[in-house]
């Protein structure tokens, strides 16, 4: 457990130690590529027999294997991605040498911090470590290499409105550590194992009082509405590897804290509580975010919005809870890690290629480059919520469980926005995806006086050519296929397992 | 030396200069001034916290109080000076509203505070009062950063709640264990000097530290 984590810190210190942009890059890959090889063992060991270390501060089982199998996932495809992207920076003079040493040393450090929320017992250090993703990840997006005041603008928001969010989440582990040492005295108090085992015996309403804190605090972080507004602009802004982490795993990794939580205050206080305040944050934020989707005319602020539309639903299914409603959230996790990074990191190159952002400007993406365009329209048609891709088979399961528990208000209002966000991001990516791609829609992008394209234009160049990214991307867009179809056994047994864990009402 | 602090009601004085020091932020136009009086803040929090390691015995509240007096008492106010002398700005706070009515705004807020708190939901610690301060030190620190146009104010403001925080912990479960308090602190203090950072930037790319001009990203 400590050399997983570990392995990133070192990388991070190599990383900003060598001089030239190639070793860096190969640097980091192996990095990764040891990451997941030393991970692997440890994380199919936890899912059957969950292991302590360090007087219970660190702990791992299913679950948090589970989510640390997603972390080390993506960052092994954001590193290697990472690699022909940077470069193409260099190329076109958007970053030097410096930026990259920066920006690979903060990349596996932000892994590092990742992976620490998700070992994490002490419930204390994981406040701690969801900090420290804060504090890394908007240094990825600000200074992260090309400097420019829109993403300082979103880095400010970002940094500000998720430090006080967070403060009131210390203040919700302030109140629970007072609840855990009323009953049972200071040694220990903090430590999820231990309250899990006392969670009864807590005191309901000071319970109920903390969940608040943690909920605003945690839950401003994994984007749940209406504590979003950071998120469009911090995902739009940041480069395209740190946005696929950033939606993929980051937010989830908030959201972990929060079903902790919600694990050892349900006890005492009853699954109502929780149950009703988790659909609520859960409708709101699939509602706004629907209502934005149909609306927006830039793709990556698009899919930032269809981040938060995800976390309202994951947030959702653990809300109405039951197994059924756990199961599918927790699916849905793994769909969503899977599906929104392929999003990111397609537009990434769309961006490159064509040198904007904005819907419009872009036409004929099948045509004109058909892999990228096919991957497109696999990862467009899952997050969408079609079948028979990935992501239709959770919302399912989420709206199976909402069904069975005959919660008919939540289930209307919850396809109501489904469709609508269907609608959106089909719109959206089907413009961009089909339609013709010539001379005349490239010289009506370069006509274009507005701001982003003006900016953009420097990162314009006929894309790059990238095996490793494209590997990364096909890799991802197979899983979607596959877990359309059929979820693996090793798979359901896990998620099963990590239900018991939580083992919400 | 502990009937001499009871029988003064010594934490009660010092936690309400906390929150005069609080309140009293609002009353400040000049930049210098605010990073000042942040300092006597954290220094009497950081003898609060000493004072009750006194009266309770417990050494790893020494710790604590050390390491605020160090990292909010002394290397926080260093940075944040720099910054300002950096950032080269008008010195003044510009707040969105005028100071007298913010000081009447932070009055009531302590009203509130003082008021919704009455029944007390938490009766033990070293003190009642010292809880309903903390959180009104909270809202005050809320307070100021969406009344105040300037980046600096903002850093400062989310300073203050976390003085509020950290005040509350030590009013409910006397801190945290001490590698969790050192492991906050250093969230902290990473976070400021990175907000610093941002700052600086922020004045070099808009020509002015105003963050009225960060209002490009929207819908």
């Amino acid at each position: 457990m400590v050399a997983i984590l570990l392995i990133p810190l070192v990388t991070a210190a190599l990383c900003y130690l060598l001089k030239s942009p190639r070793g860096i890059g190969y640097a980091s890959m192996s990095g990764a590529v040891v990451l997941s090889a030393v991970s692997l063992p440890t994380i199919l060991s936890v899912v059957s027999f969950p292991a302590e270390m360090m007087n219970g501060m660190l702990y791992m089982d299913a679950l948090s294997g589970y989510i640390m199998a997603m972390v080390i996932f993506l960052g092994l495809a954001s590193a290697l991605y990472s690699v022909s992207y940077l470069e193409h920076e260099l190329k076109v003079h958007l970053t030097d040498i410096l930026g990259i040493r920066r920006y690979y040393a903060l990349l596996h450090l932000f892994i590092f911090t990742m992976l620490l929320v998700t070992v994490a017992n002490n419930l204390a250090l994981m406040w701690i470590a969801i900090e420290a993703t804060t504090i890394v990840s908007a240094l990825l997006i600000g200074l992260g290499f090309y400097k420019r005041h829109l993403a300082i603008e979103a880095a400010w928001k970002y940094i500000i409105l998720c430090t006080v969010g967070i403060t009131f989440a210390l203040l919700g582990t302030f109140i629970t550590y007072y609840a855990s040492t009323a009953v049972m005295g200071t040694e220990g108090a903090l430590n999820w194992t231990v309250l899990k085992g006392i969670s009864g015996s807590l005191n309901p309403s000071t319970m109920k009082l903390a969940f608040i804190f943690i909920l605003v605090g945690y839950g401003t972080k994994a984007g749940l509405a209406p504590m979003h507004n950071w998120l469009p602009d911090a995902h739009s802004q940041a480069p395209s590897p740190i946005s696929a982490l950033l939606s993929g795993i980051l937010l989830n990794t908030a959201f972990y804290g929060v079903m902790r939580f919600v694990s050892i205050v349900e006890p005492s206080t009853g699954d109502l509580f929780t149950g009703n305040l988790l659909i609520l944050f859960g409708l709101i934020s699939i509602g706004l975010s629907s209502v934005f989707i149909l609306v927006q005319d830039n793709y990556k602020r698009l899919l930032a919005y269809s981040s938060i539309e995800h976390m309202g639903i994951i947030s959702l299914g653990v809300g109405i809870g039951g197994p059924l409603g756990i199961y599918g959230a927790l699916l849905h996790i793994l769909n969503h890690a899977l599906s929104k990074p392929l999003m990111f990191l397609a537009s990434g190159k769309i961006q490159s290629h064509y040198g904007s952002t904005r819907i419009e400007n872009i036409r004929g993406v099948l045509s004109s480059m058909p892999l990228l365009g096919t991957l497109t329209f696999v990862g467009a048609f899952s997050l969408a919520g079609t079948p028979p891709f990935n992501i239709f088979i959770s919302e399912f399961t989420i709206l199976k469980a909402a069904v069975d528990k005959a919660l008919w208000p939540v289930v209307v209002l919850f396809l109501i926005f489904v469709v609508l966000v269907f609608y959106g991001m089909l719109s959206g990516f089907g413009r961009m995806l089909f339609g013709r791609s010539g001379e005349e829609e490239e010289k009506q992008a370069k006509g274009m006086e507005d701001e982003t394209v003006s900016e953009v234009s420097r990162f314009r160049s006929c894309g790059f050519p990238d095996v490793l990214g494209n590997a990364v991307m096909i890799v991802m867009a197979v899983c979607i296929v596959v877990l359309g179809f059929m979820v693996p056994d090793f798979l359901d047994s896990t998620i099963r397992s990590c239900v018991v864990i939580l083992g919400i009402k | 030396m502990k009937n001499w602090i009871q029988a003064f009601s010594v934490i009660d004085f010092i936690s309400v200069g906390i929150l005069l020091t609080a309140v009293a932020m609002n009353a400040f136009k000049r930049l210098e001034s605010c990073v000042k009086i942040y300092t006597l803040n954290s220094l009497l929090l950081s003898s609060l916290i000493a004072i009750v390691a006194l009266m309770v015995g417990e050494p790893h509240l020494y710790i604590a109080s050390a390491a605020t007096l160090l990292g909010k008492g002394i290397l926080i106010p260093m940075f944040l000076r720099r910054v300002v002398r950096q950032m080269k700005v008008t010195h003044d706070v510009e707040p969105y509203i005028n100071n007298a009515l913010s000081l009447a705004i932070s009055g009531v807020l302590v009203a509130v505070v003082y008021a919704s708190l009455r029944q007390g939901i938490f009766v033990s610690g070293f003190s009642k009062n010292v809880l309903q301060i903390s959180i009104a030190v909270i809202l005050i620190g809320l307070f100021v950063m969406i009344t105040r146009r300037k980046a600096i104010t903002q850093v400062i403001g989310l300073l203050f709640m976390e003085n509020g925080l950290f005040l509350a912990g030590f009013s409910l479960t006397y801190g945290m264990p001490i590698i969790i308090e050192l492991g906050v602190l250093f969230d902290m203090l990473m976070g400021v000097i990175i907000l610093g950072i941002f700052a600086v930037q922020i004045k070099r790319t808009f020509a002015s530290s105003n963050l009225d001009n960060l209002t490009i990203l929207k819908g």
